[in-house]
């Protein structure tokens, strides 16, 4: 069993895996379900991914002229866990974590790279970030504030809406989507 | 192993109300599921993760459904579809990032298994997550050790759609197995 499926591996895979699932099952660690809960919120709140794929060339322009381009050296913190939002960010270029103190330790919950928008729970006023979004190298990011977000989403009405579906169909390069049977 | 005796009724049950009622009530299945097929903490973690994050930006849809029973189906197919991703791709996502694997602060479980036996098992779950997605979902969910009661339950179908599933995989899986040579040893 521990040789897997190759060198004389079983004639069958799936009894194989069925054998190995049902061994793993009878011994499975502790899972903290705040602990998820909590993590998925914070992802959540940290941003959608592939924002600027789902934006109109009209739309983008928009975006652009009320943003500012800033370059974030690596290691730096584009947002920080608990300070006050007032900021929205699209990635434009290199990638970044997000990372939540657990513990008094630093644990990543996501990444968000290229046309990703970060910072979106700043759209609820008063919000304090819920988590970090630190550079892995040099990031360029457009930046906007709550309010300048507040108008673009007001003037553009469908972005939210898109941003929702995107998010949902992340990281599927798998062929058919994730929905149950029509 | 064997099915909740509540399971059966849960199917005709109400929906319900928001996400993480939904969640909380299935996530030591998820979580028992998701390990089964991925064998170690942090991946399992990520897996159930995610799939609460997409259950919630799915919750327009996943709410208006009728039955609590069909609210679980959904919710057990996202978190196995994001086992299977991962199964498919491991360690994509942390070799980009540069990250090691201390800095998650979960340990790695050992992996019994050979470099060789762990790519042809890769192989394999790529082609199963190739399969449709029902068809993928059942094989998934068998090879976590659920029996196909166990898994016409939990995804709200019949269990003679379960054994139908099982049977064409095994066929597509022994005709791959056939024409690559994969896990066919010295043959």
């Amino acid at each position: 069993m521990s040789n897997g499926i190759s060198a004389g591996g079983p004639e069958d895979v799936l009894d194989w895996l069925h054998a190995r699932g049902k061994q793993r099952s009878s011994a499975v660690p502790e899972f903290d379900v705040e602990r998820t809960i909590s993590r998925a919120r914070a992802a959540r709140d940290a941003g959608a991914v592939d924002f600027w794929s789902v934006l109109s060339p009209t739309e983008r322009r928009a975006f652009e002229s009320a943003a500012d381009r800033r370059t974030f050296p690596a290691g730096t913190a584009l947002m920080r866990e608990g300070a006050p939002a007032g900021e929205v960010m699209v990635i434009v270029d290199g990638w970044t974590k997000v990372c939540l103190e657990e513990d008094g330790r630093d644990r990543i919950i996501a990444e968000r790279g290229p046309g990703d928008l970060v910072g979106e729970g700043a759209t609820i006023p008063g919000n304090v970030r819920s988590a970090s979004v630190i550079a892995l190298g040099t990031v360029q990011a457009l930046v906007m504030t709550t309010a300048d977000y507040a108008a673009f989403v007001s003037e553009h009405p469908g972005v939210p809406d898109l941003v929702e579906k995107q998010t949902y169909d992340r990281r599927t390069d798998r062929p058919g989507p994730v929905l149950p049977d029509a | 192993m064997t099915a909740d005796p509540g399971e059966a009724a849960i199917s005709s049950r109400a929906p319900y109300g928001d996400a993480e009622s939904l969640f909380r009530a299935a996530y030591d299945d998820l979580v028992r599921a998701a390990y089964a097929l991925l064998g170690n903490h942090a991946d399992t973690e990520d897996a159930v993760q995610n799939g609460f994050h997409k259950l919630m930006l799915a919750w327009t849809r996943v709410g208006g459904l009728p039955t609590a029973g069909e609210q679980r189906a959904y919710l057990i197919k996202i978190v196995v579809n994001e086992a299977l991703q991962i199964l498919r791709y491991p360690y994509r996502k942390w070799e980009r990032l540069g990250v090691a694997a201390g800095e998650r602060g979960v340990p790695r479980e050992s992996v019994d298994e050979s470099v060789q036996a762990r790519e042809d098992l890769r192989l394999v779950w790529k082609v199963i997550s190739e399969f449709p997605e029902t068809r993928r979902e059942v094989v998934s969910l068998h090879a976590a050790g659920f029996e196909y009661e166990e898994i016409a339950a939990r995804l709200n179908i019949k269990i003679s759609t379960v054994r139908s599933h099982i049977s064409y995989a095994r066929q597509q899986l022994s005709g791959w197995r056939r024409a690559t040579g994969r896990g066919r040893g010295n043959e």
